[in-house]
């Protein structure tokens, strides 16, 4: 079995890698490949990350870096890959109880309420009626949306309905919490709004969470650690531990060292997306020339 | 200034309509059709009875719906049509359902289902008068080969436009098969089943009449080729504006149902 | 032997011939349970009857000049319906007045089985195809004004700023973004015109015993004649797939990509 590829120089060299015992979620030499009409591609190659009890890691790339394929894979909804993935010990083949997903897409139920989209996991799991409205109410209340409980998404604005389905997911109360752009939909300032939200929530509930973006200034205001991606294939090109001071508030963007945790990142990235970019551009083309 | 009774407008506010435009434009032109066909009717332009008073309509209105034998023909109509959407609809919906969940299957049969939709049904009418025999049996076949198609393609379809991320989000719930179908699926397709639906009534009644007017002796359609065998005008007339009143009102009530609110009100 | 079949099934065509050969299965089916007798040869004669039946059927029952009866009747309701539904369609949506009030009422009429009027079209237009043509156009012609009004109004607003960004006039306006925005729509609607049309034409024929195809089927009906009722029923069945088929090619030749 080929070694785990090792991550390039590390933005602090003497801070350690948590030991896999610490780590609640180990996802561990991830190989994913898909078959497509114009052959094999890699989306994943060799991806491996811990995340610890509490932490908040961030996962960064350009678009077709594989985000979403790792997102999917971790969250048990793709299989046929190689490596594993354990939650708490335990290996992940399927949806598991432990992880909680958030989707980029507009995600609510537009034919249920806020109250009866929140208690969903809870109906399926089978809770009593009582309890479900109950641990529901309070999470409607934990993202901020108090007095909406009887509404319809379609009467809310974007930035709520995301924390609707924040609030579902986290009825759930998983040990980790996965979100995929929750907030690629939203403006930029709803967008540090909402990321100051999270972060509360996340404070507040210790919640372990793993997110993936490609924005640079969400994920180093919300984050612990960032991992960065290569375009495709898929690899962690650079660690990155971001010492900004907690508890955070998005004031924190206007801080030096929030800019230059930004620009650093930002210069790996570059050279990532321009390849995304241009590969994307000769795809397009060669498509059209088909037709 | 002295109190007029209601009427005491300052003088300085613009005098308007009791009515909104709307409203008066279509009093506007239900005036004008009204004025017109009983200018037609009394001028004996067209052949003979074709244009009716419209007040030997109304009568004829009156003698239809006291006539306690023409309830009975409604109910046959009924009974039929309702039997046949329930037999269309079910299958219709099942066979939508695993065409529109499997691209396998939808490759392999949905372009039947879809060039045979179109196809007037009536033609089948005489094979179904031999399955079937010349009774109601064989005006509900037609009803329900009707509206068969009309559901299950536009649940096949239905089930293809629902937001991949709704099934995704019951997935990483890990919610069983029944709980997909129950709480997703359906729910997440109410507006393409409702309008298959609605098509389907509408093709099942015109089946389901056609039917009676050729081969029947009860029903509505019965009734309204007997009342046209005597030429009875009015009486067609009378048959037809019911018939048509039940079909827009029974089409709105399954669009309200679904939650659709397009058919506005007056 | 589980792996070979993994591959065919991998085949673009593979489910498509597999929805032929079902059908080529279910028909041999019928043919031997009726020989064996498990289904009354009285009331479903063997395929092979049918399939025999089609030669004497198209000569002897004048196919072709019946079939280009029913086709110039429903070419005749299609074009009536197009140009009256989509000018109505458009002048719905120019006057939004006339919308507001009418609409529902259109709707309405869309729903109301209006097949059952053929008696007073008999009386006034005679026993003739022009009773059909006539009953075929008002039967289609609610659809298509729904369906026109409805893409027109779709149009994203977005498109329309553009055109007046760029300062084009009504008419260029109209012709240039509106109506190509909406066409799809239009389509949708023309198809459900012409289906509740030829519902109507065909339906007609067959009960005044009149016309093409539709009186074809009535009168080999009548006759007891089962293969030759089948065979027809068959001929008709191909005849609506193709003419929906083209007009799919018609549409798609208007739109290439979407």
């Amino acid at each position: 079995m080929p070694a785990v590829t090792a991550p390039f120089e590390r933005m602090d060299a003497g801070a350690p890698k948590p030991a896999s015992a610490d780590a609640i979620l180990v996802v561990d030499d991830i190989v994913k490949r898909f078959e497509t009409p114009d052959g094999v591609l890699t989306a994943l190659d060799h991806v491996s990350l811990g995340v610890a009890p509490g932490e908040f890691v961030g996962v960064i790339g350009p678009s077709g870096c594989g985000k979403s394929t790792l997102f999917n894979v971790i969250g048990g909804l793709l299989d046929g890959y190689e490596g594993t993935v354990k939650v708490a010990g335990e290996r992940v083949r399927g949806p598991h109880a432990s992880i909680g997903m958030i989707f980029q897409e507009e995600s609510t139920f537009p034919w249920r309420n806020v109250i009866d989209n929140v208690a969903f996991p809870l109906e399926i799991a089978g809770r009593p009626k009582a309890e479900r409205y109950e641990r529901a109410r309070h999470f409607v209340k934990l993202v901020g949306l108090d007095g909406f409980e009887r509404r319809y998404p379609a009467e809310l604005s974007g930035g709520m309905r995301q924390r609707v389905s924040m609030a579902r997911t986290l009825a759930a109360q998983p040990k980790i919490l996965l979100m995929d752009e929750p907030f690629a939909a939203l403006d930029e300032q709803t967008r540090l709004l909402l990321g100051d939200k999270v972060l509360q929530i996340q404070q507040q509930l210790k919640q372990t969470t793993l997110l993936i973006t490609h924005n640079i200034t969400e994920a180093v205001q919300l984050s612990d650690r960032i991992l960065v991606m290569t375009y495709r294939p898929g690899k962690v090109k650079r660690i990155v531990d971001i010492k900004l001071p907690r508890p955070r508030s998005s004031e924190i963007v206007s801080s030096e060292a929030f800019g230059r945790y930004v620009a650093q990142i930002w210069n790996d990235l570059r050279e990532e997306a321009s390849r995304g970019l241009l590969d994307e551009e000769s795809h397009k083309l060669r498509e059209g020339e088909k037709r | 200034m002295a109190e007029t009774g209601r009427l005491s407008l300052p003088a300085s506010r613009p005098l308007r309509l009791p009515l909104r435009p709307v409203t008066a434009l279509r009093i506007a032109i239900i005036v004008a059709v009204v004025v017109v066909w009983e200018a037609v009717s009394a001028s004996g332009l067209l052949y003979r009875d074709v244009v009716p008073s419209l007040v030997a309509i109304g009568k004829a209105l009156y003698v239809t719906l006291s006539d306690p034998t023409f309830y009975f023909h409604l109910y046959t109509t009924f009974y039929e049509i309702g039997i046949a959407m329930v037999i269309g609809g079910l299958s219709g919906l099942a066979v939508g359902i695993l065409l529109g969940g499997s691209k396998f299957l939808s490759r392999a049969y949905e372009a039947y289902l879809y060039y045979l939709g179109p196809c007037p049904k009536i033609i089948f009418f005489p094979i179904m008068i031999m399955w079937f025999g010349v009774g109601p049996g064989s005006k509900v076949a037609m009803g329900a080969i009707s509206c068969f198609f009309p559901v299950a393609l536009n649940v096949a379809g239905g089930m293809r436009e629902i937001d991949k991320v709704l099934i995704r989000v019951g997935k990483s719930f890990r919610a069983n098969t029944w709980q997909m179908v129950t709480k997703i699926y359906l729910p997440a397709m109410r507006h393409p089943v409702i309008n298959g639906v609605r098509l389907g009534l509408g093709v099942a009644l015109i089946g389901t009449l056609l039917a009676e007017t050729k081969l029947s002796n009860r029903g509505i359609g019965f009734l309204v080729i007997q009342a046209y065998s005597i030429f009875n005008m009015p009486q067609m007339y009378a048959l037809l504006i019911i018939l048509f009143v039940i079909a827009i009102g029974a089409n709105t009530v399954i669009g309200r149902l679904g939650g659709l609110d397009d058919i506005k009100r007056f | 032997m589980s792996a070979a079949v993994a591959t065919l099934a991998k085949n673009r065509y593979f489910p498509a011939a597999l929805g032929l050969v079902s059908f080529v299965v279910f028909i041999a089916l019928v043919e031997l349970l009726i020989r064996v007798g498990v289904i009354n040869r009285f009331i479903v004669p063997m395929p092979s009857d049918i399939i025999a039946a089609f030669p004497r059927v198209i000569v002897e029952e004048h196919v072709l000049q019946r079939f280009l009866l029913t086709a110039g009747e429903a070419f005749s309701a299609s074009i009536l319906v197009t140009i009256f539904g989509v000018a109505g369609g458009v002048l719905l949506y120019r006057y939004h007045l006339l919308r507001l009030a009418t609409e529902t009422w259109v709707a309405a009429v869309a729903a109301a089985p209006l097949v059952l009027m053929y008696p007073l079209y008999l009386v006034i237009f005679g026993r003739s195809a022009l009773t059909i043509v006539m009953m075929g156009f008002t039967a289609g012609l609610a659809p298509v004004i729904l369906k026109t009004l409805e893409g027109l109004s779709a149009t994203r607003r977005v498109l329309i700023n553009v055109g007046k960004s760029f300062n084009l006039t009504p008419s260029q306006q109209f012709w240039k973004i509106l109506f190509p925005a909406a066409l799809p729509t239009i389509f949708v609607g023309l198809r459900l015109g012409l289906i509740f049309a030829l519902i109507n034409i065909v339906g007609v024929e067959f009960l005044i015993n009149f016309g093409g195809l539709g009186q074809l089927i009535n009168e080999l009906a009548e006759r007891y004649d089962l293969p030759g009722t089948y065979a027809a029923i068959c001929f008709v069945i191909l005849v609506s797939i193709c003419v929906f088929i083209l007009m799919e090619r018609l549409e798609r030749w208007l739109r290439p990509v979407d």
